[in-house]
């Protein structure tokens, strides 16, 4: 992080809205990223970024260090996502995803029913998992920046990658087998 | 040493995502030649990838996300005029700051006045407490305006508010039920309507006549009162009103009652008159014609020669009405009033017992009759007899009484002549102060007092002497009347008159107000004196002046001689010499006015004349005689100075502005500091508000983050 970050950070903490619109503009894709990781919805994603921002803003004066504001608004906006999803479990994200399958049954192509496939084994991750898996392919991040905006400690993303592409890759063992 | 077959799954993890360092790649693809397992994995992570990046390329925001996003934050948290920032924007403005100032400095005012208790109120509010009762008495004049339109005009103004109420109904319904409502609490307001009832029975006769006449039935008043409800002028209708009010008692007494009623009528008239024995004359006459007699008559002969006085006179029930109406043109009727008294269940009830002991008296006479032997018995029936008799006379008697009663009214006329309360006579009373100044005020004082005499009293006496030796008399005295002039003149030239006042009241004996014929008696005169030494009076005229010369002490002495040559006296002196080389005698002199003249012109061969000013005292009350009046004269002989005194020039002036500057910097931060004192104590609680408000939001948001 270059010293020009850090003092919009500070700016923005101390109540400067242009810094504070900066790191929206800056972040809002990245935590779109989390967001849609967790939630796998479009919209439900879009408010928890808005939500998150907002709440960001009111409370920013309860981060001491500047340097962490990015980490702890996606905190935020991994708790209100996790918030949403909580509300939703009645209807576990697996039937749904199952349900829009089996309602686009009808003509589907291999592609696809490979993508469902990839989604339902994708819902089966942990949240922290889904998150870290989203900014990597929505936002093609590297390793470092994803830690950063997760508030992850160096080289932990190394392992929580490899262990989920592990386990997504042991539940389409069949499907990537016919792919081959 | 993990090696990279049990770390296999991160390895290709970070391989697909081109995370590996040099070493990692190249150590990797040594194992994946090796270990055909992880050459599998590997080719599935590959796919893998592929089909990651392809399900999330579908999902990847749009151009706007951003712009959207900035709005959405813009709309839920819009930029918040937070009073702390909104203070310190305000606190920036000039006009912020002198508002503040002005409302300080007007709270200052106010407290200060408070404190002091001064009366002073600021015009504005005068205004505005001026402006508000017209407004609040607006639904309150509307009020009145539906009394007037209901016909209920006659009503004074203040009865007004009272009347409301009816008059709002009587405006709807027009209804003379409603009028009667209102008639009935006008009747309420006493002795004013009364009068005004005799008044209004005397301007129209119609409706005594009416009254007078056949009785009125129940619906005439009623008739009377639509009449007065709907738009008749004022006069007729409270004339209409008041007939009612008074109708009643002789209506019902003209009402034909069974014959054997026994009612006993009787009047009271309250009469003024011109002459009282003419008066009690006519109403002898008036009572003839009525079949009528004066029963009693008296007077009383009051201390100014009126007469007042009361005749009964006994008239046939029937013609009282007759009577009363001819008793209006004996005199002004101040009051009357009318009574009946039904003794009809009295009479039946005595006249009942008579035939009793009449029957009772029978058998007793038959009872002697039959000449029992037995004395006791006779006795006995002896007594009893007697008993009854005394009850039948007594009866009898009652019966009559009520007889004539009834057969003649009683009505009771109390005469007085007009102007009872002029009065007898007039005692003018003098009363005198009189001020003096006098040479040698004991001697004065024994003079006065030796004056007394038996026309001459002296009730106060008093000589005062302080420890500066001043000496100053009082001396009250009573002088007969005739008496008065001259010792007024004696005493008066005893000293010179400072001040004379004579005041003479007109006390009216046994009444009050104008008579023509009362004699005036002059009372014994009062007189004051108040003696003070000469020295004490107060100059007629001051001058002041001063003379420059070279030589102070030699004019002073010339100064005077000139005085005592002048018939003056000095009153005071003093010479001073300042540091400057200065020279200053002042004198001061007391000279008569008729040498005040002389001594100014022999003043100006002392030398130049500087600064004169004359004072003159006019008293315009007080008989002086100027001549011998007293002048007096102050003045300061000075010698010129050499040095050029140290309160002008430029360090003096320089000084002089320092020191102010200094003063109105001391008087700014006493300013400071008073206001500092009153906003203080408030700053505090504010401050600990605030600062438990955020420590209280702190913790709520703190909660809602975990």
């Amino acid at each position: 992080m270059d010293s020009a970050d850090r003092d919009m950070f500070r700016a923005a903490i101390h109540g400067d809205r242009e810094a504070f619109e900066m790191i929206i503009r800056t972040m809002s894709r990245p935590l779109f990223a989390i967001a849609f990781g967790i939630l796998q919805n479009r919209e439900e994603a879009e408010d928890v970024v808005q939500d998150a921002f907002v709440k960001a803003w009111k409370s920013r004066w309860r981060v001491r260090e500047p340097e962490k504001l990015p980490g702890w608004i996606s905190t935020i906006a991994r708790h209100r996502a996790y918030d949403i999803l909580r509300r939703r479990r009645t209807v576990p994200l697996d039937e749904q995803l199952q349900e829009f399958a089996a309602a686009g049954n009808g003509s589907e192509s291999p592609d696809d029913e490979r993508h469902r496939q990839v989604r339902s084994a994708l819902a089966t991750l942990p949240e922290l998992y889904r998150s870290a898996v989203a900014l990597r392919y929505l936002q093609n991040m590297d390793y470092a920046t994803i830690e950063q905006t997760l508030g992850l400690s160096n080289g932990a993303l190394r392992g929580i990658l490899g262990r989920a592409l592990a386990s997504m890759r042991k539940r389409l063992k069949p499907a990537l087998a016919a792919m081959i | 040493m993990p090696t990279i077959h049990d770390q296999i799954d991160e390895v290709l993890a970070a391989a697909v995502h081109n995370e590996l360092t040099d070493d990692e790649r190249r150590a990797l693809h040594v194992h994946l030649v090796e270990c055909a397992e992880c050459r599998a994995l590997h080719k599935e992570e590959q796919l893998m990838n592929k089909a990651l990046g392809e399900i999330f390329t579908d999902e990847k925001p749009d151009f706007g996300f951003e712009k959207r996003m900035l709005y959405a934050f813009r709309r839920k948290a819009p930029p918040r005029a937070s009073v702390a920032v909104f203070l310190v924007n305000l606190m920036r403005s000039r006009a912020t700051q002198l508002a503040a100032a002005a409302i300080l400095l007007l709270a200052l005012f106010e407290m200060g006045r408070f404190l002091t208790g001064e009366e002073m109120s600021i015009p504005f509010f005068r205004e505005s407490r001026l402006a508000s009762p017209p407004m609040a008495m607006n639904g309150q004049a509307a009020a009145t305006d539906l009394v007037t339109s209901g016909g209920a005009s006659f009503f004074p103004d203040k009865q007004g508010d009272a009347f409301v109420e009816a008059g709002r109904k009587s405006d709807t319904e027009r209804d003379h039920n409603q009028a009667q409502e209102a008639v009935r609490s006008k009747s309420e307001l006493g002795s004013a309507a009364s009068v005004q009832a005799y008044r209004a029975k005397e301007g129209s006769p119609a409706t005594t006549d009416d009254k007078r006449g056949t009785p009125l039935t129940s619906g005439q008043p009623a008739a009377l009162l639509a009449r007065a409800s709907s738009n008749v002028p004022a006069t007729s209708a409270s004339a209409a009103t008041n007939a009612e009010e008074i109708g009643p008692s002789p209506s019902a007494s003209a009402q034909p009652g069974p014959a054997n009623r026994k009612l006993i009528r009787n009047a009271r008239v309250d009469l003024e008159v011109r002459n009282f024995e003419e008066a009690v004359q006519q109403i002898g006459g008036f009572a003839s014609e009525a079949r009528g007699y004066i029963a009693t008559s008296s007077s009383d002969k009051q201390e100014n020669g009126k007469l007042r006085g009361e005749v009964v006179v006994k008239v046939l029930p029937e013609n009282l009405d007759d009577f009363l109406e001819k008793l209006r043109g004996v005199g002004d009727l101040k009051n009357q009033t009318i009574g009946t008294d039904d003794v009809t269940k009295q009479y039946l009830d005595t006249d009942a017992r008579l035939k009793n002991a009449q029957a009772m008296e029978q058998r007793l006479l038959e009872v002697l009759k039959r000449k029992s032997d037995d004395i006791n018995d006779l006795l006995a029936v002896e007594k009893e007899l007697g008993r009854v008799r005394e009850q039948i006379e007594q009866m009898q008697g009652e019966l009559k009484f009520m007889d004539t009663q009834a057969q003649f009214a009683t009505v009771t006329i109390a005469l007085a002549e007009k102007d009872m309360d002029v009065p007898a006579g007039f005692l003018l009373k003098e009363r005198a102060q009189l001020a003096l100044y006098a040479q040698d005020v004991e001697k004065s004082y024994n003079q006065i007092k030796a004056l007394a005499s038996p026309k001459i009293q002296i009730t106060n006496a008093t000589l005062d002497r302080d420890n500066a030796g001043r000496v100053s008399a009082r001396i009250s005295m009573l002088i007969a009347p005739e008496e008065s002039d001259a010792v007024i003149a004696k005493v008066k030239a005893l000293g010179r008159v400072d001040k004379f006042q004579l005041q003479t009241e007109r006390v009216a004996r046994g009444g009050q107000g104008m008579s023509e014929d009362a004699k005036t008696e002059r009372d014994k005169v009062q007189l004051n004196v108040t003696i003070a030494r000469e020295e004490q009076e107060a100059p007629l005229q001051q001058t002041t002046l001063r003379v420059r010369a070279s030589s102070v002490s030699e004019r002073a002495k010339e100064l005077r001689n000139l005085a005592e040559k002048q018939n003056g006296r000095v009153r005071a002196s003093s010479f001073a010499r300042d540091p400057n080389g200065r020279e200053f005698a002042n004198v001061s002199l007391r000279v008569p006015m008729k040498n005040y003249g002389s001594l100014m012109q022999s003043l100006s061969a002392l030398g130049k004349l500087e600064n004169v000013s004359v004072h003159r005292e006019e008293r315009p009350d007080a008989q002086i005689d100027e001549a011998n009046a007293p002048a007096d004269i102050s003045i300061q002989v000075y010698s010129q100075g050499k040095i050029v005194p140290d309160n002008t020039g430029v360090i003096a002036t320089l000084r002089r502005t320092l020191a102010q500057g200094a003063a109105a910097l001391m008087w700014s931060v006493q300013l400071i500091g008073v206001a500092l004192a009153f906003l203080l104590p408030w700053l505090l609680p504010i401050a600990l508000i605030i600062w438990g408000a955020r420590l209280i939001s702190r913790a709520r948001a703190s909660k809602r983050a975990r």
